[in-house]
């Protein structure tokens, strides 16, 4: 964190915890669509779902969009550009979509709450300028309130497996207690990948081919409690 | 310190149509509730926009882009994740944002309901989401709901009992539900309604168009 003293850690813990109106809650990342087609698509567990997420998906898509765009400190023209490589990068439709619609809901609080940019922005997202995907918009959002890089990375890598467990729990696949516990196995593979050096031009790649085939057979299917 | 770490202004003010909320039990004829409204507000000359949140999929939304009663564009669907409380109260930014696109997609709005997943009694709207809010509850779930004093029942704008056909069948003495729930509610409005037979919506309408837009 920049700020010094408690202050920059207490707005980290503010904009990390999962009540902080982001949409994110109505997103399963393909874990309902993973979970109910397992008798297609081969064996399903929670724990290999998250793991997959968290160092296929997370550390080397989410996190490296999250970083470049923090890197850009507000420059909304090349926060576009890169909202647009990230849109280029993501295959299936259902992940596209929900992390636009999950982009545009955060920017939404942010807006009202007058952060820096949001506004901006939300305005170029309304006028198709931007596509607003959610690593983007929160290394935009989480810059403009002073969070430094790593906090930024930090709470992107929590929520995005805390926000798996959440919807474990929902659907049934583990108890609420379980889910803290898989969760706190995940972390130090969260700090690992959060290890690993970002280049201002570094590529933006993600590899869960089986989440991937869930979420496209699902969305077809229409029937789904999340919007992904 | 850095300086961008400063506690924030007051939040943003807003400009545009007027939001709505109608909650209430999985059931309850909040759908068709909105099925006899469309043409009530149509024949008020009121532009209208619609956001229903499904617990699954976009059930509802298709069915009242279906209906033929109103331009399908204007009908936006959010799921709620298995959350319908969260999405109308704690956590409304994909419901605020869907009405926000269907405002600026269809500028003559100026008025946007937004229908809750089925929930209980529990379920409140934000107001962060909506100016104003109704909960639709049915004589067929028992007389005893008013009794209950569920935040939904004590705390929306009007409270909405349907199926008002139903309570000779279902052994609901209807006056004294009413009164009851009169009671519970401080004697703040409700509306009884028979959505089948379009009975109750014209008062519905006509109390919205005073509470909301002011006409």
């Amino acid at each position: 964190m920049s700020a010094a003293g408690g202050l920059g850690l207490l707005v980290a813990l503010q904009h990390g915890d999962s009540q902080f109106p982001s949409g994110g809650f109505a997103f399963s990342q393909g874990l309902e669509a993973s979970s109910q087609l397992a008798e297609r698509l081969g064996a399903f567990d929670f724990a290999g779902f998250m793991r997959a997420q968290i160092r296929h998906r997370w550390a080397e898509a989410d996190r490296v969009a999250l970083v470049r765009a923090h890197r850009l400190r507000g420059d909304l023209a090349r926060l576009a550009a890169l909202d647009r490589e990230v849109e280029a990068s993501t295959l299936v439709e259902g992940l596209r979509a929900g992390s636009r619609r999950n982009g545009a809901a955060l920017l939404t609080t942010h807006a009202r709450i007058g952060t820096p940019g949001a506004a901006a922005y939300r305005a170029m997202l309304r006028d198709g300028a931007a596509p607003g995907h959610l690593a983007v918009v929160q290394g935009l959002l989480w810059q403009a309130l002073g969070l430094d890089e790593a906090t930024a990375v930090a709470i992107s890598g929590y929520q995005a497996a805390a926000s798996l467990a959440t919807a474990a729990v929902r659907l049934g696949l583990v108890g609420a207690i379980e889910a803290q516990a898989e969760l706190a196995r995940m972390l130090p593979l969260i700090e690992t990948g959060s290890a690993a050096p970002v280049a201002d031009d570094e590529p933006i790649r993600s590899f869960i081919p089986l989440a991937e085939i869930a979420v496209a057979l699902h969305g077809a299917a229409g029937q789904r409690l999340f919007s992904n | 310190m850095d300086a961008r770490l400063s506690p924030h202004g007051k939040t943003a003010s807003r400009v545009g149509a007027a939001r709505v909320g109608i909650g209430g039990p999985v059931g309850s004829g909040k759908t068709a509730l909105i099925e006899r409204l469309i043409p009530a507000f149509a024949a008020r000359g009121v532009s209208l926009a619609i956001v229903t949140n499904d617990l699954v999929t976009a059930e509802d939304a298709e069915r009242i882009r279906r209906s033929g009663l109103i331009d399908p564009a204007r009908v936006a669907a959010v799921e709620a994740g298995a959350c319908p409380h969260t999405v109308i109260r704690e956590d409304p930014t994909l419901n605020i944002a869907a009405a926000d696109e269907l405002e600026a997609r269809f500028p003559d709005a100026e008025l946007i309901l937004i229908e809750s997943g089925g929930d209980n009694l529990a379920s409140t709207f934000s107001l962060d989401l909506v100016d104003w809010w109704m909960f639709v509850i049915d004589v067929a779930g028992g007389d005893d709901i008013p009794r209950k004093n569920g935040p939904g029942v004590l705390k929306c704008d009007l409270l909405v009992v349907n199926k008002t056909d139903l309570a000779p069948y279902v052994g609901v003495d209807l006056p004294r539900m009413e009164a009851e729930a009169t009671a519970a509610r401080g004697g703040r409005p409700i509306v009884l309604t028979n959505c089948r037979k379009a009975e109750g919506i014209e008062a519905i309408a006509d109390k919205i168009l005073s509470a909301v837009l002011f006409r």
